[in-house]
């Protein structure tokens, strides 16, 4: 891969980066999911700018599977659009969640005297 | 310090409880004989054995969640029924009879000092030492102990405590934020939104009954979740101080 590829792939990565980190600190992705993004990515940057692992990695992957360079855009895209999936995915649990959360308080009985006053 | 019942009646026991009907009636009944002034709420965190059934009676108010939420989730739900209900203190138990209510008295002693936002029921504080705890769990506690003292200046030895006394006015805080299981990641972010963290020596017995909600993966995804969410807290915790000045 030629420098300016790393380059172009390290700011890709960062941005990948800074998103899903934006995406936790809003609870608007379960940290769960989160973390496999974020190590994932550390992973890819941490490979993209130690060259004998670049060298490596590219050796392997010919050997098994003979793909073109451009093959990385659409795995960028993938990664992007699953990112955009599991936010929507906590999203929802988010909306299931706190639903949860108030039918309990709510609903909340017993023969004790700790009824919600508000 | 906490002497009259009208001063007690404005704190409230929680217990979140998962799959706990071997242990749970007896924790709810030991905790109305040592702590009679205080209410006492259940979070059925979706528990699928007869944890609700055992509660029939007990005289605990039971909120339950229709699903599984996590133990986070479950705290989360007991501070929003006591912001509601206007109480003082929430105090949180673990359900499986690890921790003696008994207890409770003399950390509600030290809370009342003012000297703190949150006081926590700690099984290190006196040794500072893992004393007896598996190699594997005894490096995490480490781990994450130093972490909290790192990057909040104040080292908390038992970050994975359930024994906890937590006061009003970070009901807001612990509501607007989210949590994993109400350890490390919840300590630090209340630290760095200048809450004062306490620690208090307590004794806990061995669990007897039940499994401990730690399964093997979660070994390993835990940690890194924590991590991760120690780091955004005090992101987050500085945000909020922004937004509140």
């Amino acid at each position: 891969m030629t420098a300016a590829g790393i380059a172009v792939s390290v700011v890709i990565g960062a941005v990948l980066l800074l998103w899903v980190v934006n995406l936790i600190r809003n609870d608007r992705l379960y940290v769960g999911y989160g973390v496999i993004f974020v190590l994932g990515t550390l992973a890819a940057i941490g490979v993209l700018v130690v060259p004998p692992l670049l060298a490596l990695l590219t050796r392997a992957s010919n050997a098994l599977l003979a793909v073109p360079a451009l093959s990385i855009v659409p795995l960028a895209l993938l990664t992007f659009l699953m990112v955009y999936v599991f936010a929507q995915i906590t999203v929802l649990s988010n909306r299931v969640m706190r639903l949860t959360q108030e039918l309990a308080i709510r609903n909340a009985h017993g023969d004790g005297e700790a009824e919600p006053r508000a | 310090m906490i002497t009259s019942p009208a001063q007690l009646s404005r704190s409230m026991v929680a217990i979140p409880a998962y799959n706990e009907a071997a242990t749970i009636r007896g924790v709810v009944d030991r905790v109305r004989a040592d702590l009679p002034d205080c209410d006492v709420l259940v979070v059925n965190d979706g528990s699928r054995d007869d944890t609700a059934a055992a509660l029939a009676g007990s005289g605990a108010v039971v909120a339950d969640h229709l699903c599984n939420l996590g133990y986070g989730r479950a705290i989360q739900t007991a501070v929003l029924y006591a912001a509601r209900g206007g109480y003082d203190r929430l105090i949180t138990l673990d359900a499986d009879g690890q921790h003696d209510p008994a207890q409770v008295r003399p950390l509600l002693a030290e809370f009342d000092s003012g000297r703190w936002d949150l006081l926590i029921g700690s099984r290190y504080v006196a040794s500072k030492a893992y004393d007896g705890v598996p190699l594997g769990r005894r490096a995490g506690m480490q781990l994450f102990s130093s972490i909290v003292g790192l990057v909040a200046q104040h080292r908390i030895y038992d970050t994975t405590s359930g024994l906890k006394i937590i006061g009003r006015q970070t009901f807001d805080a612990l509501t607007n934020w989210q949590f994993i299981d109400f350890h490390a990641e919840a300590l630090v972010y209340l630290m760095r939104m200048g809450f004062r963290v306490g620690e208090y020596p307590i004794t806990v017995a061995e669990r007897r009954h039940g499994q401990s909600m730690y399964s093997t993966i979660s070994h390993i995804k835990y940690p890194l979740k924590t991590m991760l969410m120690v780091v955004l807290g005090m992101v987050q915790a500085g945000v909020m101080k922004k937004r509140i000045s």
